[in-house]
Formats: C-alpha cells, sequence, structure tokens
C-alpha cells in the first residue's frame, strides 16, 4: 500500500530527528551552558579538506580564528592554525537519555575549540546550544499538543454524546477561546502568571498555558465524530444489550475518534514548538540560562547583533525539518485513514 | 398462516400490546421557532406470542421509529406499550435497560449494525459481556454454538465484518440478536439491503428459527410482497399512523385503505404465460 | 434577514464573553502595577492608596467590570497607569497603525492566493500545480519567526528597506508623497512577512475547495453547454466554493491578527502587539484588557463580515432563515 510505505517513510524520517535531539548529548561537541567569555560572538567555523598549501587531509580539519586587524570583533580564519577534527572525543559529561553518564561525543577537537555554529555573547557553543535547545522545544510542542488534545477529547465527547445544554454550553466556551487570536490569548495567559519562575516551573507552565489555549478546535472535530458514532446501529445494537454510557464511550465511540486525534496530533505539535518558541523568544518562556531554540534567537532584538553576527540567525531555521518531517507525517496520515476523499481539508488542519 | 382466532387456548395473551402510541420530535432552529415532528400517532396493536406482525409502509411513515420505541431504544411522548403485561413505557432508564435484552432489533444495514474494528468473536461475546454472563473460556463455545445456529461455520471467528459477505454479515446480526434468547425479535428492514436469493435463504433461517425456538417476530418492511411471505398479520402504516391492521391474507386480497392499494400496485407481477414457457 | 441580525447576536455575545473571561484572567495575575509602585521609596504610600481607591482597585470584581462596562458605553475605556492617561485614545491610534498591517496583508494574500489556487485547482495534478505545491510546502515549513527575523536581517544586511519601524525620523518633515513613499517602505517587510506566512495555507485550501467544486457533474454539464472557462470558472465554480471559501476568510482573518503581533514585535511596528506586550509585563491592567478585546472585536468583524458575504453568496442560507 502506496499510502502506508509514505507513512512509515516519514514516521523514520521524525524518529531519527527526534533520536538526535535525544541523544543531543552525543551529538553535541560541548556543554551548552559552558561559556567562554574570551571568545563572545565568534562566527562559524569553516570545515576543510585541503589546506591553504593545496595538500590533501584525510581528517577534516578547521582554522583557528583571529582578530582582524583594526577591528575589535570581525574575525578570520588563522590558516597558521589547524584544528583537525577527532571523532568519538571525549569530552564534557552528559546523561545519556537521562540515565547514563558519558562522556564520548560524537566529534571534538584538542586544545582549541570547534565551534561549527559560531558562539553568543557568552562564548557558548552555538550548535551544541541548538541541538540542547531543541530538547525543551520539542518537548513542549509535544505535551503541549497531548494537553490541548486530552482537553479537546473530553470535552468533545462530553458535547457530543450528552448533547442539549451541556453540548450548547461546552461549544459557546469553546467559540469564545477560538475568538480571541490565538497568539493573543496565549500572551494573556502566560503573562498573567508569574513571570520570572525557575526553569522547570516555567517549562511546565508553558505547556499548561500551550495546552489551554488550543483546545477548541480539537474539541470541535471530536464533538463531530462523537455524534455521528453515536447513531451508528452498532451503538444502538449495544444499548439493546444494556450497555452503560461509559461502556459505550470507551468501547464504540471514542475508539472511532482516533483518527481525527492522530491526525491532529500531527498537525497540532509544529504550531505548539512554534508556540513555545515564540514565547521564549519574547521572554516570556523557558529562561536563561537554559537553552530552547526561542531564548536562543532572543537576542537578536538587538539592533547590533542583527548587523554584525549574522549567524545567531540560524537557530531559526533549526525548526525546518521538523516542520517538513510533520507535514509530511500529517499529509501521509490523512491519507492513510482516509484514502477515499479526494481533498478534504477544513481551516486549522495543514496539509 | 396463525391468526388470532386459530391459535386457541394455549397462549391467547398477546405478548405486546401498543395503546395510543406518540412520538414527537422537537427541533430549535437557528432563528429561534420550534419545529415539531410527529413521528408516531395513535398507533394500537398487540401481537400473539409466535407470531410475525408485518408494520408496512413507505419510507418516512414513521417505522422505524416504532421499532425504536418497541425496542426501548428511544422513550415514546405518550401512549403505553405493554410487554407481556407489564407496562415498559415509562420506565426509568435503568428499568428500560433490564427488558431490552428480551426485545431484540436487528438492524437493516449490517456494515452499520456491526462494529467494523471488532472480529465475529468480539461482536457475539458482546451481549453477554455487557449482561455478565460469560468467562473467557466459554465466549468462544458461545459463540460458534450461535453461529451453528444461523448457518454459518465456525471458521470465521477471527474475521472482520468487511471480510464476509452481505448474507453472512446479517446472519451474524441476527445472530449476535439470538445471544441474549430474546423473546420478541424485531427486524428494521433486514433483508431490504440484501441480495434477492440471499433475501430468501435469511428469510427461510428466520422462519425455522421461529418455529424451532417459538420466538415472536415484529417485522417492519417497505416490501409487501417479502410481508405477503413472512407474516400472520400485516399492518400498513402512513405518516405515522396504522391505516389498516389484520390477517395477511385478509389485507392483501380485500385492502381496504387506499395507501394499503398503492402498497400492492407497486408490486411486480409476472404475468403466467404458460406457452411461453414452452414454445 | 433574521440569519444576519441572529449571527450579529452572537457576536456581541463573543465579545462580551470575552471581555468577562479577560476580566476573570486578571485575577490571576499575582501582583498588579501598584505593588510595583509601593515598593518605590520615592512615593508616599498616601499617594498610593489614593491612586488605588481612584481606580477602585480594591473593589471587588464583579463591581470594577460593572464600572468598566459603564465607562465603555460612554466612550471610556478605563485608565493606563503606566502611560497616565486614559487607554482609548492609545489603543485606537495604535489599532489603525494594526490595521493598516491587517488589512493590506489580507488583501495582497487573498489578491495572490485566490488566482494562484484557482490556476492550480484547474490543472490539478500537472507540472505547474506541482510547481505551486512544492513552493508552497516550501514556505509552509518556514517558521513565522524565522520569516520575521529573516526579513529583518535582509534589511539590515542589504539597506534597501528601513529596520523596522513606522516612520523615518525625518517623516515630518516630507511632502506628502515623500510620507507616502516612506511608510511604503515601512511596510513592504512586516506585510511581507505576513502575507508570506498566511499564503502556503491559503492557497492550498482554495486549491481544495476549487479543485473539489470542479470536479462535479453540475460543472461538466455547464461545459458541455458550451459557456467559455473564464465565465465557468468564475461566474459558476466560484460561486459554488463561496462555502468554505468564505469561512477560510474568517479563519484566514485570525491567523492574521495573530500574525501581526509577532511581526509588530519582532519589526517595532507600533501597533496593538507591542503595546500589548509592554502592558502585559507592566501590568498595565486596562490596556490589556483594552487591547485583548479590540482585537477580538476585529476577528469577530472580520468573521461577521464573511457571514454577510456568505449571506450574499449563497442562497441556500438566504432560503433557511426566511423559510424559518
Amino acid at each position: 500500500m502506496r499510502s502506508r510505505r509514505a507513512l512509515v517513510k516519514w514516521l523514520v524520517i521524525l524518529g531519527v530527528l527526534h533520536a538526535i535531539i535525544v541523544c543531543a548529548g552525543f551529538f553535541a561537541p560541548y556543554d551548552p551552558i559552558e561559556q567562554d567569555r574570551k571568545n563572545p560572538y565568534l562566527p562559524p567555523m569553516q570545515l576543510h579538506l585541503l589546506d591553504a598549501g593545496g595538500h590533501f587531509h584525510l581528517r577534516p580539519f578547521a582554522y583557528g580564528l583571529k582578530l582582524r586587524e583594526e577591528t575589535f570583533d570581525q574575525y578570520e580564519q588563522d590558516t597558521g592554525q589547524t584544528i583537525p577534527l577527532k571523532f568519538f572525543q571525549s569530552g564534557a559529561v552528559y546523561r545519556l537519555l537521562g540515565f547514563f553518564h558519558s562522556r564520548i561525543h560524537l566529534f571534538g577537537a584538542d586544545g582549541a575549540r570547534v565551534c561549527l555554529l559560531g558562539t553568543d555573547a557568552y562564548g557558548r557553543d552555538q550548535l551544541s546550544r541548538l541541538l540542547y535547545g531543541g530538547r525543551i522545544s520539542l518537548l513542549a510542542g509535544i505535551l503541549g499538543a497531548g494537553c490541548s488534545l486530552f482537553i479537546g477529547l473530553c470535552v468533545g465527547a462530553a458535547a457530543g454524546y450528552f448533547g442539549g445544554w451541556r453540548d450548547a454550553a461546552l461549544m459557546r466556551a469553546a467559540e469564545l477561546f477560538l475568538a480571541l487570536p490565538w497568539l493573543y490569548l496565549l500572551f494573556a495567559l502566560r503573562a498573567f502568571l508569574p513571570l520570572s519562575v525557575s526553569p522547570l516551573k516555567a517549562f511546565f507552565l508553558i505547556v499548561a498555558v500551550i495546552g489551554v489555549v488550543g483546545w477548541a478546535r480539537p474539541a470541535r472535530l471530536v464533538r463531530g465524530v462523537v455524534l455521528s458514532a453515536k447513531e451508528r446501529d452498532f451503538v444502538r445494537a449495544a444499548r439493546g444489550f444494556g450497555a452503560p454510557d461509559g461502556y459505550l464511550l470507551r468501547r464504540h465511540i471514542l475508539p472511532e475518534t482516533s483518527s481525527v486525534l492522530l491526525t491532529q496530533a500531527a498537525i497540532l505539535t509544529p504550531q505548539y514548538v512554534l508556540a513555545e518558541m515564540t514565547l521564549s523568544f519574547l521572554g516570556l518562556g523557558v529562561p536563561e540560562p537554559v537553552p530552547s531554540w526561542g531564548n536562543l534567537l532572543s537576542n537578536l532584538q538587538q539592533y547590533s547583533v542583527l548587523v554584525s553576527y549574522w549567524w545567531m540567525y540560524l537557530p531559526a531555521l533549526a525548526m525546518v525539518p521538523f516542520f517538513v518531517g510533520y507535514l509530511g507525517l500529517a499529509s501521509s496520515l490523512q491519507e492513510w485513514l482516509e484514502p477515499y476523499k479526494i481533498e478534504r481539508r477544513s481551516p486549522g488542519s495543514l496539509a | 398462516m396463525k391468526t388470532e382466532a386459530s391459535i386457541g387456548g394455549q397462549a391467547c395473551r398477546p405478548i405486546l400490546k401498543v395503546e395510543r402510541l406518540e412520538k414527537r420530535y422537537t427541533r430549535q432552529s437557528l432563528s429561534g421557532t420550534r419545529e415539531e415532528l410527529v413521528a408516531l400517532r395513535g398507533i394500537e396493536f398487540s401481537i400473539l406470542p409466535g407470531t410475525t406482525l408485518a408494520v408496512v409502509g413507505e419510507s418516512g411513515s414513521g417505522k422505524s421509529t416504532l421499532a425504536l420505541c418497541l425496542a426501548c431504544l428511544e422513550q415514546p411522548t405518550s401512549g403505553r406499550i405493554w410487554f407481556e403485561g407489564r407496562d415498559i413505557s415509562q420506565l426509568a432508564e435503568s428499568g428500560r435497560r433490564e427488558i431490552r435484552p428480551q426485545i431484540q432489533l436487528v438492524f437493516q444495514d449490517p456494515a452499520n449494525s456491526l462494529n467494523p474494528r471488532w472480529d465475529v468473536l468480539e461482536i457475539l461475546s458482546e451481549p453477554f459481556v455487557l449482561q455478565k454472563r460469560t468467562t473467557i473460556k466459554g465466549m468462544k463455545q458461545r459463540a460458534v454454538s450461535l453461529l451453528e445456529r444461523v448457518g454459518l461455520s465456525s471458521g470465521i471467528v477471527a474475521r472482520l465484518p468487511q471480510e464476509l459477505s452481505g448474507g453472512q454479515r446479517q446472519r451474524l446480526a441476527i445472530a449476535r440478536a439470538l445471544a441474549l434468547e430474546p423473546k420478541l425479535l424485531i427486524l428494521d428492514e433486514a433483508l431490504s439491503a440484501l441480495d434477492c436469493s440471499v433475501q430468501a435463504q435469511i428469510a427461510n433461517l428466520l422462519m425455522d428459527l421461529q418455529d424451532s425456538l417459538g420466538m415472536t417476530y415484529l417485522f417492519v418492511t417497505h416490501d409487501l410482497a417479502m410481508a405477503a411471505h413472512l407474516a400472520d398479520e400485516i399492518a400498513v402504516m402512513n405518516c405515522g399512523r396504522i391505516v389498516e391492521r389484520g390477517p395477511a391474507e385478509e389485507v392483501l386480497r380485500v385492502p381496504k385503505h387506499e395507501s394499503t392499494r398503492e402498497l400492492l400496485a407497486a408490486v411486480p407481477r409476472i404475468p403466467r404465460t404458460p406457452n411461453s414457457v414452452t414454445g | 434577514m433574521r440569519y444576519l441580525l441572529g449571527r450579529a447576536a452572537h457576536a456581541l455575545f463573543l465579545v462580551v464573553g470575552v471581555s468577562i473571561l479577560t476580566f476573570l484572567f486578571t485575577t490571576l495575575a499575582p501582583g498588579n502595577y501598584f505593588d510595583e509602585m509601593r515598593m518605590n521609596p520615592q512615593i508616599a504610600p498616601e499617594t498610593v492608596a489614593a491612586l488605588r481607591a481612584q481606580y477602585q482597585i480594591d473593589r471587588p470584581l464583579p463591581v470594577r467590570y460593572a464600572s468598566w462596562l459603564n465607562s465603555v458605553v460612554h466612550g471610556q475605556m478605563g485608565y493606563s497607569f503606566a502611560y497616565n492617561s486614559p487607554v482609548a485614545p492609545i489603543l485606537l491610534m495604535r489599532a489603525r497603525n494594526t490595521l493598516l498591517l491587517a488589512i493590506t496583508a489580507t488583501l495582497l494574500a487573498w489578491g495572490i492566493a485566490l488566482p494562484l489556487g484557482i490556476w492550480s485547482a484547474e490543472r490539478l495534478g500537472r507540472l505547474p500545480d506541482r510547481l505551486v505545491s512544492w513552493a508552497t510546502a516550501a514556505l509552509l515549513v518556514i517558521p513565522d519567526l524565522a520569516l520575521a527575523l529573516g526579513f529583518l536581517v535582509i534589511a539590515v544586511r542589504t539597506g534597501w528597506f528601513p529596520v523596522g519601524g513606522m516612520s523615518s525620523l525625518d517623516f515630518d518633515s516630507l511632502t506628502l508623497s515623500g510620507k507616502f513613499r516612506d511608510l511604503a517602505l515601512h511596510m513592504v517587510l512586516p506585510v511581507a512577512a505576513l502575507v508570506l506566512s498566511a499564503l502556503p495555507l491559503l492557497i492550498r485550501h482554495v486549491r481544495a475547495a476549487v479543485a473539489e467544486v470542479l470536479d462535479a457533474p453540475f460543472l461538466l454539464a455547464a461545459r458541455g453547454h458550451g459557456i467559455p472557462r473564464r465565465v465557468l470558472v468564475y461566474r459558476y465554480a466560484l460561486r459554488a466554493a463561496a462555502n468554505p471559501l468564505i469561512s477560510l476568510f474568517g479563519f484566514s482573518i485570525g491567523t492574521l491578527l495573530s500574525g501581526s503581533l509577532l511581526v509588530e514585535v519582532v519589526m517595532s511596528w507600533p501597533g496593538l502587539g507591542p503595546l500589548l506586550l509592554e502592558s502585559i509585563l507592566a501590568r498595565d491592567l486596562y490596556v490589556v484588557i483594552g487591547g485583548v478585546l479590540l482585537s477580538t472585536l476585529f476577528l469577530v468583524t472580520g468573521n461577521f463580515i464573511a457571514d454577510i458575504l456568505l449571506y450574499w453568496a449563497d442562497p441556500r442560507i438566504r432560503r433557511e432563515s426566511t423559510a424559518a
């Protein structure tokens, strides 16, 4: 089945991308919090195989950086200093998958630091911060989506199954939430909660806020499914055998919502990762020094950074492969679950 | 064909009696006006145990609503339903839940009435599980005996409904309906979605079951020919009312109401021309 | 007609509901503007107390809501603690700037998405359509934040466009046409960021809606009658696709308003976005409520316009409401 193969392909791609982020400790050459105040705002180091003299090296290397004359923050490559890349280098301690201690990183160098994406104002390696930051942002997105879907499922099922005034009340509430542009709601909610909290608390706060903002659309979709499932004859037949409400919901009606929930999960997760990035970018999200894709970008709000240090923009593009993956996943999920509709889309769905 | 008179002393008391049954649906449209749909008006009839009553009418005449009300799946707006002498029309939900297993409904479209995600074993075990009458081991045995009763092989136990043919699915639905040994079986257009030959098979199956189990049937159908074949009594419905009722032969031979005449006229008759067969 | 009145009542309900919700949110806020003031040793406690009494901070919530509602009806929207002036003028000026951005972006985005989507739908599955699909997919995967920041970086590196803001320093000394040009230059990047972030979804949905209609038998019959292509598409197909397209329009207003919040902050465009951000951080209560409410009002109005368009375009809705 072609659609099944496409689905598997996207799952694999996403799996690999997420695995890299999960094992950020291994793939990142340095500790994300480790500062190097003597080397702020280093530009990205380029890797070479051919040196200035024309010799080919099997091992990729980078040139050291030295300050350009008569500037205090412009660097250029110092062809006199070659820094060969070493693989499976022993470096800073990290915890693989949160359990094992390990020191082995994918690559590193002896002596000088190789910063493939440059450094920030405190000399912290941007590549490492990017990889670690992905954990926070992706996790926030995934958990937030889970939260929204859970609330949406409960509300939508209750509204659709019980009908009557409960349905009307819940759907009015959903409309209220949908009447606000979501970013305004997100801001308002987040900013009305305590602002300076510990990174852990901030993280859960963000997840809760993002989850609460977005429950309305999934709730509507679930309600639609429940309304039509309720009228199916096999539900009537089960009632004829004496089934109580809880049984009907659990065994017959809610399984029908699985396809909606799966597709919404694939669609909402990237949007929520973006929401976390936006919040952190504006200082309302995960605070320093914990990196997240959003707060990696926050110093771009300063004009000087924009002008001189262009590589600080690069984390903004970190999300792109994930977006591609989630987009492909959502698309192939919709194909696989409902292949008979040519182009059935409603606003609020990607693909 | 059995009629009220010919049964004699044995079971004179009707198993089901309906008195002035009414069902209204109210709908509030967006602009605030209330719309009322009267699905059933002043329905009255009774069924003797072991017999078959066919309720015939066109689409929209209210037949399916009647089936749902009798199976205790909908609450009538007014009127009474007596089942085995008990008034079941105004019971609370818990009371209705008790009665439901004794009056089972077989639906028209098995594609809709069988959960497509469940296999045959789960579908057949569901009634027992809900009534808490089984163990895990006992389930398969019961399922197999039910399958045999309706003429299906026990090998299909692990299959999904979409892997069965239309006739097999409907047999499965009937088997499931029989699981709790109901006294009254309501068949809501149960044969309409099947091919002609399959219809005949299932009809015969139903007749056999009635003979062996002493079941009472209420047949809801738009097909007068089918009703003629299966029913002891026929009631004709139009716009929510019963417009004519009586023993099957009488209704068919001497239709009194216009709707009955229209329904009869709609039955295609193949003229008998003995010469064309041979020559 | 009754349909429209019903929708108007619904819109009103939404705005009122949101105002109540927002007021409720404010009770969540730990600390308010006056706590900050109290910590400031230069301000006498009596002054703080007097100000609090003036703004009725200590009254119970329903009372505050009622008096706020009362002032709204009279054209006032409360008082800003941070700006030390009534809220309404501040909000309205910022709202004007936001609307300038949002409306321009909406018109431009639909102006591109509609023809492109139709063109793509007509050539469904063939190369031009596939190219468009690829392009929209490529745009779709770039986060809005990255787009806005990216444009900012481009502005800085190339110097073609001003880097943020709405007007240059010498704005007041320019001629009228000079002012227009200055405004337009400042608008290019924010509008471009907004349009590009909204465009991919719009194109996809337009394409989907039109493709579904183009497939319909009635259109095939019309073609059989020899009706020319342009009439076919624009009079017949578009009319039939009006329903999903118009609800898409309502939805796009919401996304554009949200998007404008971010773009304004990133590009320092003096609209509701930056105002909202600062006043939330400063706990400047009435500005926040006013700002959130205003944005909701825009969204609800936009949807109401969509409802009107639907009423005008879809005879079924007209028939249903007159029959009722």
